[in-house]
């Protein structure tokens, strides 16, 4: 066996997974290799068959041949391992030192294209993006038929190879952003992207931000939509969704399916997002002021209503409502954690446990119940996972800082919050934009 | 200047220590442990002040009144008294109604008005009210009379509940301005316990720089709230010929200084409902009948004003640009004693009832 053949073999041998088989191509003897996990080696051979006999039928010579077949390198130890291990079939030419990448039928590992998992659509087109990068380009292109739509793709990593594809509109999107982008992957292509934190070390964006730098959807229908407003479309592979660089405030009340009601239908529903954003942030907080700290501010009827459903709690509010909100986050959590079939159950105990047995057991006043109730309803009308789980943090500083200071403490809450939104920035574009698209032209 | 990671982490650090530490947010208590009186009474006794709250407490869902009362040389060391003997702490922010009793309020609130507005315990919007009779009587009948309605002297006064526009809303900054103001009075409802309702109206005082110097009638506090452009809506006016609705009513003043002599010209335009009649009566008639009833009514309260030099209507208002500071300190002596007042009254009748079907 020749030297490169043999490097590869010390390189993967390790692998059961591992083949090279021997066959013939016109009268040269080739070695087959690839990792039988990723090809559908049968189907592989009767098309690599097939397709050389026709060629050959043709009458052409062995050089055309080799280069109709694939891709030609010649001594590249190194792009064969990695083409290797993408699930490419190498195709070796024995004396040549030469090897032809071909493109096998691969393994079914993908799942099929379905309906969103994690985001409805009420209506709308309800494709979304699935683990192959391939298959969501695909899905985007045909969303958008366009030929200014631009694709760049990266292969990144050193131990993980990654491909990230880059999506973009010319002529609508920011060039200098879109050479931003490129200019750091290229720069960071030996980082091991495996998920969104590492992304965003690539990209050079602080990991203590607690607001997401991307903009996820799992819609290519969206992601489309995002791509016309001038965002960048980021792919990654065997990630379910699109990353939309960058991200705004207004994308957690938009949803682009919104457009199919009537106009007044639309500013209604955004509307109540707004309203479900600044019940999330403020109710808890709200009620610890005003139970606590400025009982004068509610209407005497309301004080005297709010101190008899309070009569007999043990702790000040702010205990009461810290306690409430962990043990909500926790059924929040583990009904993610949980298998569909025992979720119900989840659900029921949590409604009951709570909210019976605890205002029974004189535990939280049953005023907190509802405000807990509309705390979690409202957080839940905001679109996005990513934008959703910051509002739930940033609700903790106000009820801590309406603990303090009261009402007062609850406005400083909100002025601080939006002040740190203010100081977002993703390449130069501030988070507070409304449509970077529109301000460029 | 630039701080390194470990400079921010120290700041930050302090900073929310000083937060916890300087917060004093452990005095804070919470609302089931303070007690929200709704009226407070004061009454002086020679040279103390018998201070009664009237506390709603809710027991069982239901609501029940809770007097309790102490005598102490101020109005805040009685309330400072209350608190020491009640299970929670009092907290008079909640207060939305003042009542002092008559012998007290002519004697002069100067004192407890300026007590309030200063400690701010009470809300400068809470309502003062002049109790003609003993105040732990009335207190003990309001008891008796409010069972289970723990709020019913709060609804008396409040506008979208029982108020009546025959009533003066007077609140605490108003009497307070009263005191301190050349040209301002005010008028205070005077209350008494009813038989069988919690409360009984029989008309207003008129206070005179604090001092309670006569009463007004409650037809007359009607003309009072007119004046002040409060709603009269729904009151109802009985003539020779008509009865009538009144449904709202403007007043439009110029004053004057003629001669060193003030002044008025009062047009003041309502819009009534005829609700009966007897006989046939034109709207004119009816009209002249509201005019004569109405201006009547404004002549005799205004005599009345004039003898007890006290300016509940604010007419000095009118005059302040057109008389010296100097001199303005004697309005009520120099002026409004004398003034000319002319009172119009234009009357819309916006709807003969509601006979006709078209």
């Amino acid at each position: 066996m020749e030297q490169m053949v043999l490097d590869i073999k010390k390189a993967l041998g390790g692998n059961d997974d591992f083949f090279i088989k021997r066959d013939y191509l016109l009268e040269n003897e080739v070695l087959l290799l690839g990792l039988n996990t990723l090809i559908d080696i049968t189907k592989t051979k009767t098309i690599f068959q097939k397709q050389s006999e026709g060629l050959i039928s043709q009458g052409k010579t062995s050089e055309t041949i080799f280069i109709l077949m694939g891709e030609l390198f010649e001594d590249d130890t190194k792009k064969a391992i990695t083409s290797i291990l993408e699930g490419k079939l190498i195709i070796y030419i024995e004396n040549t030192k030469k090897f032809i990448i071909y493109e096998p039928v691969p393994k079914g590992l993908n799942r099929s294209i379905e309906v969103p998992s994690n985001e409805s659509v009420i209506q709308g087109p309800s494709n979304s993006f699935t683990e192959d990068i391939d298959t969501n380009i695909g899905l985007l292109r045909k969303q958008l038929t366009s030929n200014k739509l631009l694709v760049h793709s990266f292969t990144t990593g050193k131990n993980q190879k990654t491909k990230i594809s880059l999506l973009f509109i010319n002529g609508v999107v920011d060039k200098e952003l879109v050479e931003n982008i490129n200019s750091l992957i290229e720069k960071n292509k030996s980082m091991d992207i495996s998920n969104l934190q590492s992304l965003s070390k690539m990209l050079g964006f602080s990991s203590w931000d607690t607001i997401s730098k991307f903009n996820t959807t799992e819609l290519p229908f969206h992601a489309s939509q995002f791509l016309k407003t001038g965002r960048v479309v980021i792919l990654v592979d065997q990630l379910p969704f699109a990353l939309i660089l960058p991200n705004l405030l207004w994308d957690m009340f938009i949803v682009e399916s919104d457009r199919n009601f009537p106009f007044p239908i639309m500013i209604t529903i955004r509307c109540l997002r707004v309203i479900g954003a600044l019940i999330a942030l403020i109710s808890p907080g709200m009620y610890v002021a005003l139970v606590a700290v400025n009982p004068e501010a509610l209407q005497i009827e309301l004080a005297l209503s709010v101190a008899q459903s309070r009569e007999g709690v043990p702790y000040p509010a702010l205990v009461e409502v810290i306690i409430m909100l962990v043990v909500l986050e926790l059924i929040l959590e583990a009904s993610i954690r949980l298998p569909k079939s025992v979720g119900p159950t989840i659900t029921m105990v949590g409604g009951i446990i709570l909210g019976q047995a605890v205002v029974e057991a004189k535990l939280v006043s049953n005023l907190l119940i509802i405000i807990l109730a509309a705390t979690t309803i409202a957080n839940s009308t905001l679109v996005g996972a990513q934008s959703s789980l910051s509002i739930r943090l940033f609700k903790y500083i106000n009820v801590i800082l309406s603990s303090l200071f009261g009402v007062l403490g609850l406005v400083v809450g909100l002025v601080f919050i939006s002040s740190y939104l203010a100081s977002l920035t993703t390449f130069g574009k501030s988070y507070l934009y409304l449509n970077i698209g529109r301000k460029e032209q | 200047m630039k701080l390194s990671n470990k400079n921010v982490i120290y700041l930050i650090c302090s900073l929310l220590t000083m937060v916890l530490i300087l917060s004093g947010c452990w005095d804070n208590k919470d609302i089931n442990h303070r007690l929200l009186p709704v009226s407070i009474g004061v009454k002086k006794v020679d040279d103390q002040y018998l201070v009664i709250l009237n506390i709603p407490v809710p027991i069982d869902g239901s609501m029940e009144t809770k007097i309790v009362s102490a005598k102490a040389e101020t109005v805040s060391k009685a309330v400072d008294t209350i608190s020491r003997n009640m299970e929670s702490d009092v907290d008079l922010l909640h207060v939305k109604l003042i009542f002092i009793e008559k012998e007290t309020a002519e004697d002069g609130i100067n004192d407890i008005i300026a007590g309030f507005m200063r400690s701010r315990d009470v809300s400068p919007k809470a309502l003062v009210a002049i109790c003609d009779e003993d105040l732990q009587e009335f207190f003990n009948n309001i008891k008796i009379n409010a069972e289970k309605k723990g709020l019913s002297t709060y609804n008396y006064f409040e506008k979208n509940a029982g108020w009546n526009p025959d009533i003066a809303l007077t609140r605490v900054w108003e009497v307070f301005r009263g005191i301190h103001s050349y040209t301002h009075d005010v008028a205070i409802p005077l209350i008494r316990s009813g038989k069988d309702t919690t409360m009984d109206q029989i008309g207003s005082a008129i206070l005179k720089r604090g001092k309670m110097v006569e009463q007004i009638s409650s037809n007359e506090t009607l003309l009072y709230n007119v004046f002040k452009g409060e709603s009269g809506n729904g009151k109802m006016e009985v003539m020779e010929h008509a009865t009538v609705m009144l449904l709202g009513s403007k007043t439009d003043n110029i004053g004057r200084l003629v001669n060193n002599d003030a002044h008025m010209e009062s047009l003041i335009k309502m819009r009534v409902v005829i609700l009966e009649t007897k006989g046939e009566p034109s709207l004119n008639l009816i009209k002249e009948e509201i005019n004569t009833l109405i201006s009547e009514r404004y002549n005799k309260l205004f005599t009345k004003l004039q003898e007890n030099e006290a300016d509940v209507f604010g007419m000095g208002q009118f005059f302040r640009n057109q008389i010296p500071r100097d001199e303005l300190k004697n309005w009520r002596s120099d002026y409004f004693k004398n003034m000319k007042i002319n009172i119009n009254v234009k009357i819309d009748i916006q709807n003969e009832g509601y006979l006709k079907t078209t």
